[in-house]
């Protein structure tokens, strides 16, 4: 399949069942939002070393916040519901419940994944509940007035770890079309990239020489390794760069790979974009497979 | 479906407990069968009221008075409508259904309800959404909510829900109370919180004067007042007498003589009138 110039393999991305939240971050305006909801998704790109993987999904307009603040949608991902709720604990005591005039509440209906269950006893005794509209909040006395968090978020079966690799003449050309490919998949609700800039380098395969590592670089896609690893890449590919996506359903990794690949055969061969590709492991690892040529169709 | 609908014939000489006439004890009976259904000992339904057939499910009492007590008691589900005045014990321990009430209610209007909604469109009398004599907590759960005033000891132990008097409340509203929420849209009599162990007494009005044990922590803005005036605004014609909420208020922590981890505020701007 050629689009604009751009080949797309014939293969597909390899993505694996995870289970994820939805939590919505307010304060006193989306500056203070945002300093929170970076540190709550901040090193959290892989579960392989942070626990979680998690990101900004989008901005809320005061109309679509529970307390008519401005505020951030986040999106976490995890291997397990119970690691999904440790990381989410400890991430919003950590970073939500610090930053001045935030304030934290459920974005997901689903099995329940304490949220300011716990945190509550920060308060010492002083915090408060509140059940309104049938939802329990708690109020904790903190040094700039109250902390405002709703007592659980909801959590549900998620996918983790859709993907397509952007291969190009050279590092420059590879990273303006992923750039664009991040930018149309931004829009999109319900999906995050959570790399930095949506963006990784370091794609892996399982396995390695050394018996201590799980996974390790994914030498077939490395240009360096050109003509000493069975290579994937043909002479004139001088970079590669993957996206990864962690959806709430396949239908939104889906559509964001959609939308991704799209972006990148926009910009074309005229742009130094060569070919589109997935990240896989043969089929027998991830219980879902998107393959290229049925999504660009 | 048009409700089922109870015509009260004349006011009863003594009270009548209504506690059988919940839809969910009259499920599967046909008007005949709920006519015979026994109010008190030699006085059954179709020799107090004429009996219109209809869904269960909604049950409208017309020409009610205060002699008919325990309406909806223990109801959990359907609603309940009465056109009228309605004696004491209304929604007595009720559990996820609605009970409208056009007139005024009596004594323990909603006490121990745990979920659902009552509305009362006139005054309430003593311990709406309070504890009976003996029992450790009032009002567990749901909305209580009164257009006009109340009686004394509104709230009393209750423990959790939220209580909303529209007119002025009695003396002692919220006493020992041990969570929940009461908002007062008009004033609260003497001694509001008395023994407040936890809770939200939430007044329109600075009271004439609080109980000693309550200390005043200052004016904040609250964010959770955002919460529940958004939450009345879903209603919006029935809370219509409830908002706007300000969202700054005068706090006074206390009681302090029961731990003081309770707390009384007071609307300071942009109250309702």
């Amino acid at each position: 399949m050629m689009l604009n110039g751009v080949a797309i393999d014939d293969t597909f991305a390899e993505a694996f069942g995870m289970r994820a939240t939805r939590i919505l971050v307010t304060a006193l305006n989306l500056k203070w939002a945002y300093h929170a909801a970076r540190a709550v998704t901040g090193f959290a790109t892989s579960v392989i070393g942070c626990g979680c993987e998690a990101g900004i999904e989008r901005e809320l307009s005061t109309e679509e916040t529970p307390d008519g603040r401005p505020g951030l949608s986040l999106l976490l991902f995890a291997v397990s519901g119970r690691e999904l709720a440790r990381q989410v604990e400890r991430r919003v005591g950590q970073c939500v419940l610090t930053a001045p005039t935030t304030a934290v509440f459920a974005g997901l209906d689903g099995e329940a994944v304490n949220l300011g269950r716990n945190l509550r006893f920060f308060g010492d005794g002083w915090q408060m509940s509140k059940v309104i509209g049938g939802k329990r909040y708690w109020r904790i006395p903190v040094m700039d007035g109250e902390f405002l968090c709703e007592d659980t978020t909801g959590m549900i079966k998620a996918v983790g770890g859709g993907n397509f690799l952007v291969l190009a003449r050279g590092q420059a050309e590879a990273l303006a079309a992923c750039e664009a490919a991040i930018e149309a998949m931004s829009r999109l609700r319900g999906v995050i990239m959570p790399f930095p800039g949506g963006v990784v380098r370091s794609g892996s395969k399982v396995g390695s020489k050394y018996k201590a590592l799980p996974a390790s670089t994914n030498d077939a896609f490395c240009p360096t390794l050109r003509g000493a690893v069975s290579s994937e890449l043909s002479p004139e590919i001088g970079a590669v760069l993957e996206i990864v996506i962690d959806g709430l359903t396949q239908t939104d990794v889906r559509n964001a790979m959609r939308a991704g690949i799209d972006a990148v055969c926009t910009l074309g061969a005229a742009g130094g974009v060569l070919r589109v590709s997935a990240g896989n492991y043969g089929g027998k690892l991830g219980q879902f497979h998107f393959k290229l040529h049925e999504i660009m169709r | 479906m048009t409700a089922l609908t109870l015509t009260l014939r004349s006011p009863p000489p003594r009270s009548v407990d209504m506690s059988a006439l919940t839809p969910q004890r009259l499920a599967g009976l046909n008007a005949a069968q709920i006519g015979a259904l026994q109010l008190r000992r030699g006085l059954c339904v179709a020799q107090v009221f004429d009996i219109a057939a209809g869904d269960v499910q909604h049950v409208v009492i017309r020409n009610s008075c205060d002699r008919l007590t325990h309406i909806g008691a223990a109801m959990r589900c359907g609603a309940i409508t009465v056109e009228g005045d309605c004696g004491a014990y209304a929604g007595l321990g009720l559990n996820g259904a609605d009970l409208i009430v056009t007139g005024n209610a009596g004594s323990f209007a909603g006490s121990g309800m745990k979920a659902g909604s009552i509305r009362i469109h006139g005054n309430a009398g003593d311990f709406a959404g309070g504890a009976l004599e003996g029992d450790r907590q009032g009002m567990r759960g749901g909305t209580l909510a009164i257009h006009g005033d109340a009686g004394d000891r509104a709230g009393e132990r209750m423990r959790r829900g939220l209580l909303l008097i529209g007119g002025n409340a009695g003396a002692y509203c919220g006493a020992n109370m041990l969570a929940g929420t009461i908002f007062v849209a008009g004033k609260a009599g003497p001694m509001p919180g008395f023994s407040l162990k936890r809770g939200t007494l939430l007044l329109a009005r600075m009271p004439d004067n609080l109980p000693v044990t309550f200390q005043d922590s200052g004016e904040h803005s609250l964010l959770f007042l955002t919460l529940l005036e958004k939450q009345l605004q879903r209603d919006r014609r029935s809370f219509a007498r409830f908002l706007p909420i300000s969202q700054t208020v005068r706090r006074y922590c206390g009681d302090l003589a029961c731990g003081g981890t309770g707390e009384i505020l007071v609307l300071v701007r942009g109250s309702i009138a």
